[in-house]
């Protein structure tokens, strides 16, 4: 069954403020895909056009290849989890999960079965006659998705439901719900601001930023090979060293740093001598020592033990702040405030990216 | 209570109020009904014959609506009118106060409480009044839906019961509209967005979340307007035909016209003791406790 999502070059305006530019994204049948990004940038108002709670101001949405022009958010063929859960207290677990069965007009008896085999799904069986607000949290995220599940939509929409849960059970909770969602086979699509999230569980992610896709791509090319200035800050830790292009040659690209000197990079997207660039170095792919090609001297500034890593915050020449990650069993008695080391970086680890954007 | 009173008054502020508190209660609450409960159970004499030997306890007064077939009949007839009248507002209002809750922005809402609450302050017997105009034989409504050719003859509104209970859900919608409004304002938008993602129609949203969220409104929405409708005089008696008085205008002519108090107060006793039983089958009925409609 086709269950993809275009966005098919879609524009959401709330009167002169426009929420989402122009989009065109198409979201692949079986997919989980995440929606990254702060708050107000747009995310959760796609999502919104998706369910049909709202209609773009431009441009059509279709699911499994069908314009959802005109159909009302109860006759599309997507479930959505909130991120308050909204689950209804004054019926029990069981009248909850079989909301939207009864809503169709399916019979007592299979909707108990229903529900039944839901509840087991999510690990709580016979639970059914429970009230809502006797479950903890990590429960009631569960019933939420089995509620949502019990429609069998094409489509599951999840509004940042983990936010509100504590740092062990959302862990959990990522594994489970991917577990889910490889049983079920159904398109997710998560809307979340903790890259984290985004990060483990999606196949693909947008990073979204003033409602506009700045890339879209697996996780491991997000952190790689971030293809705008918004994307290399956002995702991850990243040190950003800012300068004039200086010299390209291939993908490399050399950039004037004054005092910081002369520093190399990979090049993305399109580059000319004489632009301002920022080079964007990770926190652990600055080492210690003369390993890398790129060499520089620092002060130290401070140093935070983080339990398998070090992350050393220190001054290079220009009085600008890089961190660096590194191993714990690296660390040395050496490393105390103001002590001068030496750093260095493998260029090819290094990215450059044009733009007058301030990170 | 006292303990608090003496901590922040001292003891002989504390004394002072609650003895205030005690005798407005006492004499102008308590004392009252008590006189005329005892009125109700006592014969109308002559002021000579009070606390001679004809002046006797008994129910006499009370068996009088029972033996009275048109008093029983009005009697019936207002419980029964005001139980229609409640449900009528109840319509009426519903959609309203959820227009205001969760549809209108909040402009619109503080535009639409404004509108309705400004004929509130005009009197009641005046707006009554205006009913009266508008409903009058050669008046505008009768013109409206003449000249719209709806009807070929105007129509007596009047006569009947249809004049007092056009009045009284006019006269009562805001006590119906707000406590709804405020009971389905504290509900979670989330909620009717979760039933219209899970495909309910609007029918069934209203139904199975709106509705149930919003009970102790509509139930202290209903009790309130139950009481006034049954305890109204102005309305029917501006309203209302010949043919259709209210109970309370029995009463009235009991205590002013007939000038037997004593007839009077157990007719308003009967009235009270109804309501209360009204009352209770009504939050039996819809599951609400007293807690609920304190709110």
């Amino acid at each position: 069954m086709d269950s993809s999502v275009h966005l098919d070059n879609v524009v959401m305006n709330f009167g002169d403020f426009t929420a989402v530019q122009k989009t065109d994204l198409k979201i692949e049948s079986g997919e989980f895909f995440s929606f990254l990004g702060p708050s107000g940038c747009g995310k959760t108002t796609i999502l919104n056009m998706i369910s049909g709670f709202l209609d773009p101001s431009e441009g059509v949405v279709r699911i499994g290849g069908e314009s959802m022009v005109g159909v009302p958010a109860n006759k599309r063929p997507t479930s959505m989890i909130f991120q308050n859960l909204a689950l209804f207290p004054l019926m029990s677990v069981a009248e909850n999960i079989e909301f939207g069965l009864e809503v169709r007009g399916i019979s007592k008896v299979e909707r108990k079965k229903a529900s039944d085999r839901l509840l087991e799904l999510v690990a709580l069986d016979g639970s059914g006659n429970k009230k809502i607000s006797e479950l903890s949290g990590g429960q009631k995220q569960r019933i939420a998705i089995a509620r949502a599940l019990a429609v069998e939509p094409q489509v599951l929409l999840l509004d940042e439901p983990l936010s509100a849960l504590d740092l062990k059970l959302r862990q959990r909770m990522r594994t489970e719900l991917k577990d889910i969602q490889r049983k079920t086979g159904i398109t997710f699509i998560y809307i979340t601001h903790d890259q984290g999230e985004a990060l483990t569980m999606s196949d693909r992610v947008a990073v979204m930023s003033a409602g506009k896709l700045q890339q879209v791509a697996d996780p491991i090319t997000l952190y790689r090979e971030p293809e705008t200035e918004f994307v290399a800050s956002f995702v991850g830790e990243n040190n950003a060293i800012a300068g004039t292009i200086e010299n390209i040659q291939g993908n490399m690209v050399t950039l004037e740093c004054g005092i910081n000197g002369k520093l190399t990079g990979r090049g993305v997207g399109q580059l000319s001598k004489g632009q301002t660039a920022n080079l964007f170095i990770r926190p652990e792919n600055i080492q210690l020592g003369k390993k890398g090609d790129m060499v520089f001297n620092a002060t130290i500034q401070e140093v935070n033990f983080e339990g398998s890593c070090l992350t050393l915050n220190a001054f290079i020449s220009s009085g600008l702040s890089v961190a660096v990650q590194i191993a714990t069993e690296e660390y040395s008695s050496l490393f105390i405030p103001k002590a001068s080391i030496q750093l260095s970086f493998m260029s090819q680890d290094a990215v450059v990216i044009a733009g007058e954007e301030h990170v | 209570m006292f303990s608090q009173l003496k901590a922040r008054f001292g003891s002989s502020l504390s004394i002072a109020i609650i003895a205030i508190i005690a005798i407005w209660l006492v004499g102008m609450v308590i004392l009252p009904q008590l006189i005329m409960v005892d009125y109700s159970f006592r014969p109308n004499l002559l002021p000579k014959e009070i606390g001679g030997i004809k002046d006797t306890y008994s129910l006499s007064n009370y068996e009088t609506l029972f033996s009275n077939d048109i008093h029983l009949s009005i009697f019936v007839k207002t419980i029964w009118s005001s139980v229609l009248v409640a449900a009528l507002t109840l319509v009426v209002s519903y959609p309203l106060a959820f227009y205001l809750a969760k549809v209108a922005t909040p402009g619109q809402a503080a535009l639409c409480i404004l509108l309705l609450i400004i004929p509130f302050w005009i009197n009641e017997i005046l707006r009554t009044f205006s009913w009266y105009i508008i409903l009058a034989y050669k008046g505008p409504l009768n013109a409206l839906l003449l000249s719209l050719g709806v009807i070929d003859r105007p129509v007596r509104f009047l006569s009947g019961d249809s004049g007092v209970m056009v009045g009284m859900v006019y006269a009562y919608i805001l006590f119906m509209i707000f406590p709804i409004y405020n009971a389905i304002e504290s509900l979670d938008t989330n909620q009717v967005k979760a039933a219209r993602n899970l495909g309910a129609g609007w029918i069934r949203t209203h139904y199975r979340i709106i509705i149930p969220h919003a009970k102790p409104g509509i139930a202290t929405g209903c009790i309130m307007t139950f009481m006034l409708a049954a305890g109204s005089y102005a309305v029917p008696a501006l309203l209302g035909s010949p043919g259709s008085r209210w109970f309370t205008q029995i009463i009235y002519n009991w205590f002013f016209e007939g000038g037997d108090w004593n007839q009077g107060a157990a007719y308003a006793f009967l009235l009270l003791l109804i309501c209360i039983g009204f009352i209770a089958l009504v939050m039996r009925i819809f599951k609400v406790g007293l807690g609920d409609i304190a709110r």
